[in-house]
């Protein structure tokens, strides 16, 4: 097998490896700046040097040339090489900033170079505490700079698109940005502009930086040259937690980030899955973190004289077994919900079988046009899928609307069918509407009784995507009735976990009054005298797994080692396009 | 004012996309074609070379602002590029260029009102030997400039002549 030689140690390796790549995946580190694992290589920050250099073998007999130490020759090449566009091959011999005193040098040098005109503006720049540059340049840079003539001022503050802005005093022109708009979302419209001293990355002249994939070059910029117009000086990095969780505005399940801070979400950033979404996410999930925040309905309401008021949750369950109670089992829909997860589904699904109930109908949430042929489906909804292997029978909009005229008691669970124009307010007039809901929309004005459920932000729960493939979320952010601290598996931030409530950004005010769809299940089955008793998402997929076929295999622990499971789902049913 | 290729350019413009493999490469001289027919690649002309060739905008307007050869604004007819780099400076450069301020009345980087000049100070053009120098409307070379020299260039100019090429020779030394 072909071997390289890093720092002194051999390692094997087959097929083709950059070695800038190689090192990184064997946990080591070289500095670098323009390198993308996703796209070409064009080596113009050169920041990635590294001295390499060739064994010498016979060319006839194929063994190392040896000296007459019995030391095998090196030809080194003539000069430092980049190590992100150079290929390992075999006999290789790299020297990193480890072990070699010129490649310090010129990774130290290079950094004094590109800080030449870099603007110090770290204490208020958005991407401090994440910045490469700033790392690097803490780790391998120069103590000072020798540069001690005025700095080359570039525009500040462009608006380069709805959803970008650019300071091309902080670009170091790795063009990260414009391979991006060529390489991956194909729009074509970043450029860089000028050369020497005074380039940087902009659109053709009265163009508009508006790709729906825009935000993605903010992740990408290595430095704070584009910020989003949205987040910036929002928050800095340091004081916020990271989670990860699974975008639940599309079908296609796209893995992301939520950053929160005093449990607030205040940014959605991609993460990284090879088999979903790679390291990007379209900009329209990006505006989600507000569903989490804004608009939350918090304690049950219910209406009285046709108002909706603050109601209890004693009241909530007693409200609910009595009109449950009260309703003939025929005149009674329960409506599952592809915007809720496989687990919220089971739940109300597990409830509705022991009161002998029908099985939960659904109708999937399509846009059509929504789709593109990267990370967006015409599916919006996140778990049209789990609804489907759950066994739930799935209905176009007309037949779910007779189905409620028959009703007299309508249970909808998460899925705004008037807002999403599947019935109007009024066929549900005459009728006693429960709803349980995340946030305030036409439906759950509609409602008679309204039982607010936690986010995809606050549960940990499953969702299966268009293309079968079943990834959960993590707890991101507290309700009233949850504990950072007692609960191991959510992330704490610096704040979350020092903060008094003399900072900044420690409050309890936004802590939502609501509960898990299965936290209220259980409260009311044991209200009517049923068993039904769940902990949390993870007990009831372990539950699911093992009665169910199509869910075989799944676990919490085994989505979590493969970054989600892939289910097996008829074709027909996928509306990925 | 809507900029469009003549049928004979857009005939030079397929003989160019010939040459190459790909579209790509004949971004530069389809820039030329459309600054020789327009006298510049204003913003406009940009975008009308990017049609033409099937190109992303943004590409054909980093490509034409990486060259300083390519005229992003209106010029005049005759540019001239007056080089103060180091040699240049040295032999007088700045003196050349104060002059032909004087004379067309105009700052360097403007263009006289008649539209006839532009005068624009540049950085060295590559004929240190000849120093000063200047360089007429990206073309010829007019070397080892004095006032008179540069007098006469502007005269001749005026009256529709083409400045005279200038064959040099570097200084031969006998004992090398
Ligand atoms: S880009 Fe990085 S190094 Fe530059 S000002 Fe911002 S945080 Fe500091
Ligand atoms: S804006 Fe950022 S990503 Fe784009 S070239 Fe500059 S440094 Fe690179
Ligand atoms: S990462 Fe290798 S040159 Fe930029
Ligand atoms: S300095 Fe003027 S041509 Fe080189």
């Amino acid at each position: 097998m072909p071997e390289i030689f890093i720092d002194g140690h051999r390692y094997e390796f087959e097929g083709d490896h950059k070695v800038l790549q190689f090192i990184q995946d064997l946990g080591k580190e070289v500095p670098f700046f323009c390198y993308h694992p996703s796209m070409t290589a064009p080596a113009n920050c050169r920041q990635c040097m590294v001295k390499a250099g060739q064994y010498m073998k016979d060319r006839e007999t194929g063994e190392y040339e040896v000296d007459e130490n019995g030391e095998r020759v090196i030809r080194w090449f003539p000069k430092l090489q980049t190590s992100c566009n150079l290929m390992a091959a075999d006999g290789m011999v790299i020297l990193t900033q480890e072990t070699d005193e010129l490649v310090q040098r010129a990774q130290k040098d290079n950094l004094e170079l590109i800080l030449i005109n870099h603007p110090l503006d770290c204490p208020i720049c958005d991407q401090a505490g994440e910045c490469p540059l700033q790392i690097q340049t803490y780790k391998y840079g120069p103590e000072g700079s020798r540069f001690e003539v005025k700095k080359v001022h570039k525009p500040k503050r462009i608006q380069l698109g709805p959803r970008v802005v650019l300071d091309a005093e902080r670009c170091i022109n790795c063009t990260r940005c414009t391979r991006f708009t060529q390489e991956i979302s194909k729009t074509d419209q970043l450029t860089i502009t000028s050369r020497g001293d005074k380039n940087y990355p902009t659109t053709a002249p009265g163009r508009e930086f508006d790709d729906p994939y825009s935000l993605n070059t903010v992740d990408i910029c290595p430095v704070g040259a584009l910020t989003s117009a949205d987040f910036r000086f929002k928050a800095r990095v340091w004081e916020m937690n990271q989670t990860p969780s699974i975008d639940i505005t599309n079908g296609k399940g796209t893995n992301i980030d939520l950053w929160t801070r005093d449990n607030l979400i205040l940014r959605v950033t991609p993460r990284f899955n090879a088999e979903v979404n790679d390291h990007w996410m379209p900009d329209a999930g990006r505006e989600a973190y507000k569903i989490f925040n804004e608009n939350r309905i918090s304690r049950p309401q219910q209406k009285l004289d046709g108002e909706q008021i603050l109601s209890s949750w004693n009241n909530a369950i007693a409200t609910l077994s009595e009109e449950i109670a009260a309703t003939d089992n025929s005149k009674i829909v329960v409506i599952a919900s592809p915007h809720a997860s496989v687990e919220e589904n089971y739940a109300l699904s597990k409830y509705t079988n022991l009161l002998g109930l029908n099985q939960p109908v659904f109708t999937p949430h399509i846009e059509e046009g929504t789709g593109d042929d990267f990370l967006l489906s015409d599916d919006v909804a996140p778990n049209a899928n789990g609804c489907r292997l759950l066994g739930f029978t799935e209905l176009d909009k007309a037949s779910i609307k007779k189905e409620i005229k028959k009703a007299e008691l309508v249970v909808i669970l998460h899925d705004n069918l008037i807002d999403r124009e599947v019935i109007a307010a009024d066929d549900l007039k005459e009728k006693f509407v429960v709803v349980f809901a995340t946030n305030n929309s036409d439906t759950s004005k509609a409602a008679d009784l309204v039982i607010p459920i936690t986010t995809a932000a606050e549960h940990a729960a499953s969702y299966v995507n268009v293309d079968g493939r079943i990834q959960r979320t993590y707890r991101a952010k507290e309700t009233k009735y949850t504990e950072r601290r007692l609960d191991l598996e959510m992330s704490e931030g610096r704040l979350d976990r020092y903060g008094t409530n003399f900072d900044n950004w420690v409050t309890e005010d936004n802590k939502i009054d609501c509960l898990p769809v299965w936290k209220f299940i259980n409260r009311i089955s044991e209200h009517s005298g049923l068993e039904c008793n769940f902990n949390d998402g993870r007990e009831i997929m372990d539950e699911i797994a093992s009665t169910l076929d199509s869910f075989t295999g799944v676990s919490y622990a085994a989505m979590d080692e493969q970054a989600g499971i892939q289910l097996s789902i008829k074709k027909e049913t996928s509306t990925s396009k | 004012m809507a900029y469009e290729f003549t049928k004979e350019d857009l005939r030079e413009i397929e003989k160019i996309k010939a040459k190459y493999p790909e579209v790509m490469p004949a971004t530069l001289p389809t820039l030329w074609v459309a600054q020789r027919r327009f006298g510049h690649v204003e913003p406009e002309v940009q975008r009308l070379v990017a049609e033409t060739l099937g190109l992303p905008e943004a590409h054909v307007h980093g490509v034409a602002n990486f060259y300083t050869q390519y005229y992003k604004e209106k010029k005049g007819k005759h540019v001239l590029d007056v080089c103060t780099c180091l040699s240049c400076q040295l032999c007088g450069g700045y003196e050349i260029l104060h002059h032909l301020e004087e004379t067309l009345g105009i700052k360097a980087g403007d263009t006289t009102e008649d539209g006839t000049f532009t005068l624009n100070q540049v950085e060295c053009l590559g004929a240190c030997g000849y120093a000063p120098m200047l360089q007429v409307t990206n073309d010829k070379y007019v070397n080892h400039l004095t006032k008179e020299k540069a007098d006469e260039l502007v005269d001749k100019l005026k009256n529709g002549e083409e400045p005279d090429y200038e064959q040099m020779k570097m200084p031969q030394h006998k004992n090398i």
